[in-house]
């Protein structure tokens, strides 16, 4: 089983190399000046995001913070092709995003499994029967149900199963049929502390084989630096891109101790003064 | 409801009220005797109180009572009367009620899916549902002859609204997250409909079917009491007429003996579809 799996990922990342090899740039995500507004009730203009623009490339693990109400949701729903965009475009392989991307899984902010489908049923959603066969669809189902620490759990319905639990079965419903591109929306957000730390350091053990191209929406400084290649910052309404920091840490890294890893406190320390900042014109102007 | 408890898998997060639930089970099963047993007494009282009143207090031709309405439900079903009316009306309900539930579920489907159809047509049906639908059987025995096929027009009609503005009303709670993480994907339009928006839809299309299994017996007998030559509706009538009022019981018990068995199909279905869904809603009820 382990076996074939390993032909699987080989596979898979064959075919990436192929992709990047393919397109003369080795970007897989150009947003360039992407604008959203939306109406408010009251017949009202609101810029959720004003001229962001973002490069990423194959492989990277890009964590995008702010505030809240900034606008990080509608980034990824605008990468993903889910609302449309007022300005500028968004490119995928270097050819304009127009709709449904149904190249990039997603991951929302509350687990959102279906819940009328058992966990194994929900995780095998995305593996078409065009694409992978019988047995492939179970080599897949296995492997990621046993990386998250799922397996017995198989038939559970959602409903049975613990926040973490769920947490978990969302995020490898999203990578198990491969996607070369996940979005990520504030995945960790309503859990606690410990589980929050487990569930980091088990996404960076699935990202470290798998290396997919992540977009990490949070609002949480700490979890940004820790998870990130580059750690994206957007400002509070409208939402622009403020500052892009590059996170030198290596890998793998140890989430539990992440305080103590060299370039940890470095780029931290820039982001948090990039908010104290904020913050700081914030109380002036208040008082 | 208590007996449901015990075969209640336990929860997989399990919060202290299931573990205390678990615990307190024999508890639960002695209140269920108790329940069943007090449940006895009330109706055996009662029925005993009728046949006393009944010739004493009140003339047995106003209430008729247990005894007498016993032995002519002997009587009328061995002379083979009541089982032809029967199935008379049974045939109407089973011909009447499928046809009406699937047209509204359809029907209320369509409408969720499409805007403009929901636009054009709401008004419309609104206005049709403001007529007391039962005030239209005349109307169909006019179109459709004193035969069973008026009949079943009119159980189509009571069955179809109320399937229909239940499925419509869970079309449009449906929580649009479901479809775009369905879509994104990669689900095809069939994938959609069958594994994403009718069991997210479900729970409402049961409330429909439930709440119009009544309805629809209602339906079959208003037809019949106005113009028929057969039917439990017609035997009913014609008893009340001469006075037989114990044959006027016999006919209500075979009409609530119908909607019990209709409910309890009905139920059985449920619990097997709703499976995802009993786990959860009727712990936390109880809880």
């Amino acid at each position: 089983m382990e076996r074939s799996h390993q032909v699987a990922t080989r596979e898979s990342s064959s075919r990436d190399d192929a992709e990047k090899a393919q397109g003369a740039n080795r970007l897989v995500i150009q947003v360039e000046n992407a604008t959203k507004i939306f109406q408010t009730p009251d017949q009202g203009r609101m810029i959720a995001l004003e001229g962001i623009t973002l490069n990423v490339p194959y492989g990277e693990f890009v964590t995008v913070v702010g505030p809240s109400g900034c606008g990080k949701s509608t980034l990824l729903k605008l990468i993903a092709g889910l609302t449309p965009l007022s300005g500028g475009r968004i490119l995928y392989q270097g050819s304009e995003v127009r709709g449904l991307n149904t190249k990039v899984g997603y991951v929302p902010q509350e687990s959102k499994l279906f819940p009328w489908l058992t966990l194994e049923e929900n995780v095998a959603f995305g593996l078409d029967s065009k694409r992978y066969s019988k047995q492939q669809r179970e080599h897949q189902l296995r492997h990621f149900i046993n990386l998250a620490g799922l397996t017995g759990f198989e038939k559970y319905y959602p409903a049975q199963l613990s926040g973490g639990m769920g947490k978990r079965a969302s995020i490898i419903r999203a990578l198990a049929y491969e996607p070369p591109v996940i979005l990520m929306d504030e995945p960790f957000g309503p859990l606690d502390a410990q589980t929050r730390m487990v569930l980091q350091d088990e996404l960076l053990k699935i990202w470290e084989q798998q290396r997919q191209t992540i977009i990490f929406v949070t609002h949480d400084l700490v979890e940004a630096v820790a998870l990130a290649d580059r750690v994206v910052v957007i400002t509070h309404r409208p939402g622009r891109v403020k500052d892009v920091i590059q996170v030198p840490m290596q890998r793998p890294r140890n989430i539990f101790e992440i305080h103590r890893q060299e370039g940890f406190d470095e780029a931290y320390g820039r982001l948090w003064n990039i908010f104290r900042n904020e913050l700081n014109i914030r109380n002036n102007s208040n008082g | 409801m208590a007996k449901e408890m015990s075969p209640e898998r336990p929860r997989v997060g399990a919060s202290s009220e299931d573990v205390a639930i678990s615990e307190t089970s024999s508890f639960f099963w002695k209140r269920s005797l108790w329940v069943t047993l007090l449940r006895t007494v009330i109706v055996a009282g009662f029925l005993l109180l009728w046949e006393i009143a009944s010739g004493r207090w009140i003339e047995p031709f106003l209430i008729s009572s247990p005894s007498r309405i016993f032995s002519s439900m002997m009587n009328s079903f061995q002379s083979g009367d009541l089982l032809q009316h029967t199935w008379v009306t049974f045939q109407e309900i089973a011909i009447g009620f499928p046809l009406g539930a699937i047209s509204g579920i359809a029907l209320g489907y369509w409408f969720g899916r499409s805007q403009l159809l929901a636009e054009i047509f709401e008004p419309i049906i609104m206005a049709l549902n403001g007529i007391p639908r039962t005030a239209l059987a005349p109307l169909f025995i006019v179109w459709l002859g004193i035969g069973i096929w008026s009949k079943v027009g009119v159980v189509f009609l009571l069955t179809f609204f109320l399937n229909f503005f239940n499925t419509y009303a869970g079309m449009r709670q449906m929580d649009q997250e479901y479809i775009d993480l369905a879509r994104l994907m990669g689900a095809s339009r069939w994938k959609l409909t069958f594994r994403v928006i009718l069991p997210a839809i479900s729970p409402y299309v049961f409330t429909g079917i439930r709440t119009s299994i009544p309805f629809s017996v209602i339906g079959a007998i208003v037809g019949e009491f106005i113009a028929a030559t057969e039917g439990v509706g017609f035997f009913i009538r014609l008893s009340a007429g001469i006075f037989k009022t114990a044959d006027v019981f016999v006919g209500i018990i075979v009409l609530m003996l119908m909607v019990i068995a209709m409910d309890k199909v009905a139920d059985l279905i449920e619990k097997r579809v709703l499976q995802w869904q009993t786990h959860t809603e009727h712990v936390r009820i109880q809880g």
